[in-house]
């Protein structure tokens, strides 16, 4: 009964994307009810694709632009990353830790970090640096709060056992606290990629020299709605790509977590 | 008792105390580095400085218009993009959580497009609407859309089945058992689901504004960077800040206020 | 010598600005290597003695001291055994009975050794990769027994221990709990609500009264016991079918009755 219910539902599942390209395909190509400069047609996204994978737009490669993007992102995510994690579980675990933190945290928390994009460039130019000074606030915030969290969550019978059990700090960071928290420092983690890309491709989208947010931008400017398609799709393979990523390390450093 | 001492609730002396210090760290930071010369004052101004400017800013128009008319520039198109995406969402999420057929439907369309970054979209929306308000409502739209959905639909579609199975057993039909059963039961995730959906749409909504709007106060932030007023940009990212910190205050409230009149909660 | 010392011990609870007492005058000694059972109507403080003798909590009142040394904060020579198990669920069962021994300073081989012994007493050869998770209740708990006992404590302090598990499983815990502790005696403190399973285990039985937790009475099963040869008997249920048996249950049933009302 319930594969096949499961069947049936991959079904309708393939049927309503097939009915949707076919729709696409049918108003741009066929009708011409969506005009080129509108939307591109299923061909021509296809041509811009060709194009930049091989001769290149933009100033660079398709590679070229993926890796620049790429480039920023896991260098601001991870800076990002190793100080707020660290932080978040030093305030969840101590009180005054948190009540010293807390209010410089609670003022810049709300500030979107789209917001932080004008001052980074006024700071660091349309550089690189700008780039990745937004991307690791971006990833900062959702990395404190949710080890914060993590460690809150822990539950106390643990802890009380770990401490009679009699260990010293250190162990208890390593053994209880962080595994403790890993959960919600994960969720952190694919938090704090989704808001490093959005952020990255605002920051690309204003000023850059390669990058897919650049790609996006002059496609705009060029009024090439095919290779802005493009761009949107490798904006969403990569952020998809290293989500994906971000899973399998998960699952691999919970081993215990049942399915 | 906390397990661990350093885990133990603060006196009330010692939270203020320590929560003034961190305060007084963060802006005597701030302002020594401001004053010592360090980076030109056109580029870290100090915090009164801000303060003046974004007073300034209420009287003295920039860019256009005063910054309280810029906010309502902004809250305005963030009512619309948010309401949109509730609007549609909500229903939508419902739908599919009761619907199977439906979420088969939709959910690969969905999934399809679901990394594509809300700002991503912007090229299009430059393409499509020009700066006029139907730029930014998009980006907004597409920022606060997902979470309105998901959570409308896990509430659908993980409402209790022993109270669907109640309902059928005290003979209720299928219109009944959506309206008195699902709907009720859905509301505290619906709620939960639009407070996400407003944060990111506000979010959404900066980044929008930072290309391709000519009001508003993204717009307010870009016009202060390209003119290097940094205490402009800094009011920019003050008032925004408040804002969103409003928006999330007053739904939160409203959450409780449901969720107390639904007997969810303690 | 691992005694435990309760002298005029009291504690109070502050709530919302009002003070509730969960223990008062509560003075009781647990001799070396005696196993006394702490049996107590709901919220008479019970669970508040052993988290006192635990180092997990402090008087209000009177002192606490174990072994001569007053009690000053948790470790691991007073164990304990939590009614939720509070198994690390990230740590194999072999990795958590090896927690508390990885402070003790011992070498790796002999670590291995104690664990691989700690295993086999309890019945959980062959479970050393698994993860809690994957465990039964009863299973699980005699991991956490297991964990307390590897460190072969002064004291053992176990907070209903069974509580969590279901009427079968919780039986034959308490079989091997007895024959455990017949053969390695150690002072231990053990708090239920079941007064069948008091009697079957422990050497003293102490019932106490609704809170503020006094003493209501302490009754010595042991010399029963043994008069009696209920170690002779092989299974619980017929263990717990002698009449002296009934006899002690019953009278702790009444002693108990008398706070309800």
């Amino acid at each position: 009964m319930a594969l096949d219910s499961r069947r049936s539902g991959a079904l309708v599942g393939v049927a309503a994307v097939a009915a949707v390209l076919l729709a696409w395909y049918l108003l741009t190509s066929v009708t011409g009810f969506i005009g080129p400069t509108r939307f591109p047609a299923p061909g021509e996204v296809g041509a811009a694709l060709k194009q930049i994978a091989f001769d290149g737009y933009a100033d660079g490669k398709l590679y070229q632009h993926v890796l620049q993007s790429c480039k920023l992102i896991l260098m601001g995510f991870a800076a990002a990353v190793i100080v707020g994690v660290p932080l978040g579980l030093a305030m969840g675990f101590s009180r005054r830790i948190e009540a010293f933190v807390n209010p410089a945290f609670l003022l810049l928390r709300p500030i979107p970090p789209l917001a932080w994009i004008p001052l980074a460039i006024v700071w660091l130019g349309l550089g690189d640096a700008a780039k990745i000074l937004v991307i690791w606030f971006a990833a900062f915030v959702p990395s404190v709060i949710n080890s914060y969290t993590g460690v809150r969550s822990i539950d106390a019978h643990l802890l009380e056992a770990a401490r009679t059990l009699g260990i010293q700090k250190r162990r208890l960071w390593l053994e209880v606290l962080v595994p403790g928290a890993a959960p919600h420092i994960f969720t952190g983690l694919r938090l704090s990629l989704q808001a490093a890309w959005t952020t990255l491709v605002a920051g690309e989208l204003i000023g850059a020299l390669q990058g897919l947010g650049q790609v996006l931008n002059v496609a705009a400017q060029d009024i090439y709605p095919a290779m802005i398609l493009v761009g949107m799709i490798f904006v969403g393979l990569c952020g998809g790509g290293m989500t994906w990523v971000l899973g399998r390390i998960e699952r691999y450093a919970m081993p215990w977590r049942r399915a | 008792m906390a397990p661990y001492p350093e885990q133990a609730e603060l006196s009330g002396r010692e939270f203020w105390t320590l929560s003034f210090l961190g305060l007084l760290m963060f802006f005597g930071a701030w302002s020594v580095l401001a004053l010592s010369g360090l980076m030109p004052s056109m580029f870290l101004p100090t915090p009164w400085a801000v303060a003046e400017r974004a007073v300034e800013l209420t009287f003295h128009p920039f860019a256009g218009y005063t910054i309280q008319v810029h906010l309502i520039s902004s809250i305005g198109r963030f009512l619309l993009g948010f309401g949109l995406a509730a609007a549609i969402g909500v229903p939508l999420g419902l739908a599919m959580g009761w619907f199977r057929w439906l979420d088969a439907a939709v959910t690969p369309l969905l999934e399809a497009v679901r990394f594509v970054a809300p700002i991503a979209w912007v090229p299009f929306a430059a393409l499509w609407f020009g700066t006029g308000i139907g730029g930014p409502t998009l980006i907004i739209f597409t920022g606060a859309f997902p979470p309105a959905l998901i959570n409308a639909y896990r509430g659908a579609r993980f409402v209790e089945p022993r109270l669907i199975e109640a309902a059928r057993t005290l003979g209720a039909g299928n219109w009944r058992i959506i309206v008195e059963v699902l709907l009720p039961a859905s509301v505290p995730s619906i709620v939960a689901g639009l407070r996400i959906s407003a944060g990111l749409g506000w979010q959404s909504l900066i980044g929008a504004e930072l290309i391709v709007a000519s009001s508003g106060i993204g717009y307010l932030m870009v016009k202060g960077q390209s003119s290097i007023s940094t205490t402009t940009v800094m009011s920019g990212m003050i008032a925004i800040g408040a804002v969103g910190f409003a928006i999330d205050v007053l739904l939160r409230r409203l959450q409780r206020r449901i969720e107390a009149a639904s007997g969810i909660g303690e | 010598m691992s005694n435990i010392i309760f002298r005029q011990v009291s504690r109070q609870f502050e709530h919302g600005g009002k003070l509730f007492p969960a223990l008062a005058e509560f003075d009781l000694e647990v001799r070396d290597r005696e196993f006394v059972a702490i049996v107590g109507p709901s919220g008479c403080g019970k669970t508040t003695c052993l988290r006192l003798a635990a180092g997990l909590d402090f008087p209000s009142g009177g002192s606490v001291s174990v072994g001569g040394v007053e009690v000053r904060g948790p470790g691991p020579e007073r164990a304990v055994v939590f009614q939720q198990f509070a198994l690390f669920p990230w740590k194999t069962v072999a990795d958590n009975i090896e927690f508390g021994l990885k402070s003790k300073g011992l070498s790796a081989a002999e670590r291995q050794a104690r664990i691989a012994r700690q295993l086999e007493l309890m019945g959980l050869a062959g479970y050393e990769t698994a993860f809690p998770h994957q465990l039964s209740g009863g299973m699980q708990q005699r991991v956490a027994i297991a964990r307390a006992y590897v460190l072969d404590p002064m004291v053992l302090l176990m907070d209903e221990p069974f509580g969590a598990l279901d009427a079968q499983t919780r039986t034959l815990m308490q079989e091997e709990l007895v024959r455990l502790s017949r053969v390695n005696p150690r002072t231990v403190l053990f708090i239920t609500h079941a007064v069948e399973e008091a009697v079957y285990l422990a050497d003293r039985v102490v019932v106490m009264t609704r809170r503020p937790g006094r003493i209501r009475e302490i009754i010595d099963v042991r010399s029963v016991r043994e008069a009696e040869g209920w170690d002779r008997v092989e299974r619980i249920e017929e263990v717990m079918d002698q009449e002296s048996f009934v006899h002690l249950r019953t009278g702790i049933w009444k002693l108990l009755r008398e706070q309800q009302t």
